[in-house]
C-alpha cells in the first residue's frame, strides 16, 4: 500500500470497509460531554447562559477559521499562515475605520478584496511553481506578521472612531431580539424539514432504499429540539449572536461546497491522488488557487470577526489561530495527507478547542497551563482516533 | 527415494472478511525445496493467502491452519514471519529509492559496531550476496537509479539477506524485461539447489511452467487441485483456473468501419525543455468503429505518444492533432475528456485509481458534469448512473459503496475503463488494459472493446502481448524508437513481420 505521509492516517485505510456505526463516530461527542461535564462541576458558571453565550462567539471564530483551513487540508495542502492574516485583514480594516473615517462596510470591502488577492497568489504560487504549501505560508506567517504590526504601527487601533457602534463592532456584539431567534429557530426548522422530506421523496422516486420512516423522524425531531434549545439559551442571555448565525451560514455553504458540488468532489480527489485527478480531467491547478481564494475570503471573515471581538487590532490578534484552526479539524477527523474530512467533523473539533479555552479561562488556569493541555488534548484526540481505528480493525 | 518432508501445511484455512468469504476451506502441501506455483484469476484468494503466510492478518483472524514443519504457525506481524524464515517479495517494490542497495538490504537489520552502524560490513556482505546470485550491481548505486527489473533483483536479494527458509514470490516479474524474467528464472532455480522453498505466484504460464515443480490452482477461494507441473499443461491450467474452457481467447468481431475520428500528422514530440524528440513523423488516421492496435517494444514511445494526445506529456516539437476534424490543442486532459477523448492508463493505481474512495467516487468523477444543476450534484442520478456501469462492468464487490482499495486487480480495472467510459467518449485509449489481470477478466475487456467499436467508437489499444495485440486489432502501427517503424491490417501481420517492424529503427 503506497504511503504519501507518516501522519497518523496510515492506520486508518481499513475504516471504511466497517460498518458505519462504531464507537469512533462517537468518540467527539464523548470526549466533548466529559469536557462540559467536568468544567460544569468545576465551575458554576461554565454551563450559566452568559457564558454560553460567549462561548458561542468565540465557537463561531475558531469553527469559522477552521472551515476555511478545511478547503485547504482536503486537497492535501495546507495554510500557516491564516492566523497572521486574521490581524492584518483586521487590522487594515480597523486602520482604514479609525485613522480614514472610511465607512466599516466599504473598509471591510477593502479588507477582503485584499485578501482575496493575496490567497489567490499564494494558490498560484503554491501550484504553479511547484513550491510547497507549507513553506509558501510559512513565509505568509511571517510576511503577514510584520505587514500587520506596519499597517497598526504597532499601537492599538479600535474598531470604531467613537463609541458608536458600526457594522465591523456589530460582529460580534449583535444579538438578535429573542422574537426573532424563534422566527430563524422555526424558518431553519422548516427548511430542515422540507429538504429532509424532498430527499426523501426523490429517493422513493429514483427506487432507492430510505431510512425507516420512525428513526428519520427521530432524528429530525433530536435536531429540531437541539436548536430550540440553543435558542432559548441564548433568549437567556441577550439572544443569539449574530456571529452565531454567521457561522451557521457558513457551514452550511462549505457543506453545499464540499458535498453537493463537483468542485467539492475535485477537492477530495485531488487529496487521495493527485495524478490520477490530472487524468481524470480535473482542472487542479484551478481547484486549488480557488480552494485558497476561499479561504482568503473566510481568513478575513475570521479577521473582523476576530478582531471586532477583542475590540480593537493589537499585536497579539490571530496569534497562533492557524494551529487552533488545524488542531480543530485534525481533531475532527480531518487528514494532512488530504481526501478526508467533514464539516460536522470539523464544527466538533472547533467546539472542544473552543471549550477547553473558555473552560480554563473561567478557572482562571494559567497561560502556561492552558497552552500545555490544549498541546495534550490535541495528542491525545488523535490518539484516540487511531487507537479506534486499529480496534475496528 | 524417500517422500519429500512437508515443509508448510495448509489445512482447512478459512478467513472472512465482512461480507466476503476469502478462502474455504484451502488445503494444500508445500515440499521442502520444491518450487510450487500458485495459480488462479484475481480475486481467488491468492493475495489473502500471502497475506496470512507472512503474518499481515495475524493468527487468530482466520480458521483451519498453517503448519510449518508441522507447527501451527503464531505469526502477527510480519516479523514474526521473517523470524520463521518465510520472506515475501511484492508485486510493489518495497524500496526505498532515495538509499543505495546495501542500505536497503539491511535496512531495520544494520550491524552495529558499538553505537554505530557498521558500514563496512554492510557494503562488503553485500557485495558477498550479489555475487553469491551472479549479479553485477554495486552495492552503492541509488536504487532509485536501477532499472525496476533491477530493483526487483535486490528485494530479493533483501528477502534472502534475511536466511530466509520459504520465499513467496508475488507477481515478480509483472514489470521485467525479457532478459531480466530469465535472470530472475535462473535466480529462483538457484535458491532451489541450496534448498530453499518457492512459492510462485504468477498469471504467466509461460513461467510457472518454466521452473514450477507442482501447480495449486485457487479458484473463487477455495484450493481446486495441485497438480504436478510434469504431467500437466497450460490448458489443463487454464480450465481449473476459469472453471470452464475458453475457446475463443481473443473474441474481436469486426464492426462497421465509420467516418475519420482522429488524425495525427506528421506529429514530433520531445521531453519539456528538450528539443531531440522521443516521438517523430508520426502520423494516423483513426476511424469510428474500429480497433487501432499500437505496438512496439518498450521504451519504443507507445505510452508517450497516448499520453501526449491526450495532453499530458511532452511539448509538441511539430505536427498537428485532429479530432472529429476539428484541431486538438493537446495540453490538457480535461479538454480532451471534454471533446470525446478519454484515456485508460497503464498504471492504475498511479493515474487512474482513487484508492481509498467507493467505486462510485470514482466511477463518476471524471462525469461529474453530467449530474450537475446549477452548479449542484444531483446525488440520485449519480448513483443510478454508476449503477448502470457498475452491473454492466460486472464488478464483484459487495455494492458501488466499496472502497475500490479492496477489490482485486481485474475489479479495480473494470473500475478505471467505467470511469473512462461515463465520460460518453467518441475516442478511446487502453494502455495495456489487460496487464496483470487473470484470464476471464481479460477476455471481459475484450467483450467491452467489442461493444464500444459496436456502438461506433473507436479504440486505440496499446499492448506488450503479441497474440493480444494481434487478435483484438483490426489494424496495427508499430512503434520503433519514436518512430512508425511498420503499420499492418489483420490479415497481414505476423509475429516475425511486427518484431522486425518493432526494430526498424532501433
Amino acid at each position: 500500500m503506497p504511503h504519501k505521509g507518516q501522519d497518523y492516517e496510515c492506520f486508518c485505510e481499513e475504516e471504511a470497509i466497517n460498518t458505519k456505526i462504531s464507537l469512533r463516530n462517537f468518540s467527539i461527542g464523548i470526549a466533548l460531554v466529559l469536557i462540559w461535564a467536568f468544567f460544569a462541576v468545576a465551575s458554576d458558571k461554565f454551563i450559566s447562559p452568559r457564558n454560553l453565550s460567549l462561548l458561542s462567539i468565540e465557537l463561531a471564530v475558531t469553527a469559522t477559521l477552521a472551515l476555511g483551513m478545511l478547503l485547504v487540508l482536503l486537497p492535501g495542502m495546507i495554510d500557516l499562515s491564516v492566523g497572521s492574516g486574521v490581524g492584518l485583514i483586521g487590522g487594515i480594516a480597523s486602520v482604514l475605520v479609525f485613522h480614514h473615517q472610511v465607512p466599516s462596510p466599504i473598509a471591510m470591502l477593502a479588507g477582503l478584496v485584499f485578501a482575496l488577492v493575496v490567497w489567490s497568489l499564494m494558490g498560484r504560487l503554491i501550484i504553479g511553481q511547484r513550491i510547497p504549501a507549507f513553506i509558501i505560508t510559512l513565509g505568509g506567517l511571517l510576511v503577514f506578521k510584520g505587514a500587520f504590526w506596519l499597517v497598526i504601527r504597532n499601537s492599538t487601533v479600535p474598531v470604531t472612531s467613537g463609541n458608536t457602534a458600526n457594522l465591523y463592532s456589530l460582529l460580534t456584539t449583535y444579538y438578535f431580539p429573542s422574537w426573532s431567534g424563534y422566527l430563524l429557530a422555526l424558518l431553519v426548522g422548516v427548511a430542515l424539514v422540507m429538504s429532509k422530506l424532498r430527499t426523501r421523496q426523490q429517493r422513493q422516486a429514483h427506487g432507492f432504499e430510505v431510512e425507516d420512516g420512525e428513526v428519520a423522524f427521530l432524528k429530525l425531531f433530536i435536531s429540531l429540539q437541539a436548536l430550540l434549545l440553543v435558542v432559548i439559551l441564548m433568549n437567556q442571555f441577550r439572544g443569539i449572536p449574530l456571529a452565531l448565525v454567521i457561522l451557521g451560514v457558513l457551514a452550511w455553504l462549505v457543506y453545499m461546497v464540499t458535498q453537493h458540488t463537483p468542485f467539492g468532489r475535485y477537492l477530495y480527489a485531488i487529496g487521495d491522488n493527485e495524478d490520477a485527478a490530472v487524468l481524470s480531467g480535473i482542472p487542479v491547478k484551478k481547484v486549488i488557487i480557488v480552494a485558497y481564494t476561499l479561504l482568503g475570503a473566510i481568513v478575513a471573515l475570521t479577521g473582523f470577526m476576530q478582531t471586532a471581538y477583542a475590540g480593537a487590532s493589537t499585536t497579539t490578534v490571530g496569534d497562533l489561530m492557524e494551529l487552533d484552526a488545524i488542531a480543530a479539524c485534525v481533531i475532527g477527523g480531518t487528514s494532512l495527507r488530504g481526501g478526508r474530512g467533514t464539516v460536522l467533523g470539523v464544527l466538533f473539533g472547533a467546539l472542544i478547542m473552543t471549550s477547553l479555552l473558555n473552560g480554563m479561562t473561567l478557572l482562571a488556569v494559567s497561560p502556561e497551563m492552558k497552552f500545555m493541555t490544549r498541546g495534550i488534548v490535541l495528542v491525545l484526540a488523535v490518539w484516540m482516533d487511531v487507537a479506534l481505528a486499529r480496534k475496528a480493525k | 527415494m524417500s517422500p519429500p518432508r512437508k515443509i508448510l501445511q495448509i489445512e482447512q484455512l478459512t478467513k472472512r472478511f465482512p461480507g466476503v468469504v476469502a478462502l474455504k476451506n484451502v488445503s494444500f502441501n508445500v515440499n521442502e525445496g520444491e518450487v510450487h506455483a500458485l495459480c488462479g484469476e484475481n480475486g481467488a484468494g491468492k493475495s489473502t493467502l500471502i497475506k496470512i503466510l507472512s503474518g499481515i492478518h495475524s493468527a487468530g483472524s482466520y480458521e483451519g491452519a498453517v503448519k510449518l514443519n508441522g507447527r501451527p504457525i503464531e505469526f502477527h506481524a510480519i516479523a514474526d514471519a521473517e523470524k520463521a524464515g518465510i520472506a515475501v517479495i511484492y508485486q510493489e517494490l518495497a524500496l526505498i529509492r532515495g538509499m543505495t542497495v546495501a542500505e536497503n538490504i539491511f535496512l531495520g537489520a544494520e550491524p552495529t559496531k558499538g553505537f554505530f552502524i557498521d558500514w563496512n560490513r554492510i557494503y562488503a556482505e553485500t557485495q558477498k550476496l550479489l555475487q553469491q546470485f551472479g549479479l553485477h550491481l554495486d552495492p552503492a548505486a541509488r536504487v532509485g537509479d536501477l532499472g525496476i527489473g533491477q530493483q526487483q533483483l535486490v528485494e530479493i536479494v533483501k528477502a534472502l539477506s534475511k536466511y530466509s527458509k520459504i520465499l513467496l514470490l508475488d507477481e515478480p516479474t509483472a514489470a521485467l524485461t525479457e532478459s531480466e524474467v530469465e535472470i530472475l528464472l535462473g535466480i529462483v532455480r538457484n535458491l532451489k539447489e541450496k534448498g530453499i522453498t518457492c512459492i510462485y505466484i504468477s498469471h504467466k504460464l509461460d513461467e510457472v511452467f518454466a521452473i514450477a515443480d507442482r501447480i495449486t490452482v485457487l479458484r473463487d477461494g477455495e484450493s481446486i487441485v495441485t497438480l504436478e507441473a510434469r504431467q500437466t499443461n497450460k490448458s489443463e491450467v487454464i480450465r481449473h483456473m476459469v472453471g470452464r474452457e475458453i475457446d475463443d481467447l481473443f473474441p474481436r468481431r469486426s464492426s462497421q468501419r465509420g467516418a475519420m475520428l482522429l488524425k495525427v500528422e506528421n506529429l514530433a514530440v520531445g521531453e519539456i525543455g528538450k528539443s531531440k524528440p522521443v516521438l517523430d513523423q508520426i502520423g494516423f488516421e483513426l476511424h469510428a468503429g474500429e480497433v487501432l492496435g499500437l505496438g512496439g517494444l518498450m521504451g519504443a514511445g507507445r505510452t508517450e505518444l497516448l499520453m501526449h494526445l491526450f495532453g499530458v506529456y511532452g511539448q509538441r516539437l511539430s505536427g498537428k492533432i485532429f479530432l472529429h476534424g476539428e484541431e486538438l490543442a493537446g495540453n490538457a486532459p480535461s479538454e480532451a475528456i471534454q471533446r470525446g477523448l478519454v484515456l485508460v492508463s497503464e498504471d492504475r493505481k498511479r493515474y487512474g485509481l482513487f484508492l481509498e474512495k467507493t467505486i462510485g467516487f470514482n466511477l463518476s468523477l471524471a462525469a461529474l458534469k453530467q449530474f450537475t444543476r446549477n452548479g449542484l450534484l444531483e446525488h440520485n442520478r449519480e448513483i443510478k448512473s454508476n449503477q448502470s456501469f457498475f452491473d454492466m462492468l460486472g464488478i464483484k464487490a459487495p455494492g458501488q459503496e466499496t472502497p475500490v482499495e479492496s477489490l482485486s486487480g481485474g475489479n479495480q480495472q473494470k473500475v478505471v475503463v467505467g470511469k473512462a467510459l461515463m465520460t460518453q467518449p467518441r475516442v478511446v485509449f487502453l494502455d495495456e488494459p489487460t496487464r496483470g489481470i487473470d484470464v476471464g477478466a481479460k477476455v471481459e475487456v475484450y467483450e467491452i472493446i467489442n461493444t464500444l467499436t459496436a456502438q461506433g467508437k473507436a479504440v486505440v489499444l496499446v499492448s506488450s502481448e503479441l497474440p493480444e495485440l494481434m487478435g483484438m486489432s483490426d489494424r496495427m502501427i508499430i512503434l520503433s524508437n519514436g518512430r512508425i517503424g511498420g503499420a499492418f491490417t489483420r490479415e497481414e501481420a505476423t509475429q516475425e513481420a511486427i518484431l522486425t517492424a518493432a526494430m526498424a529503427y532501433s
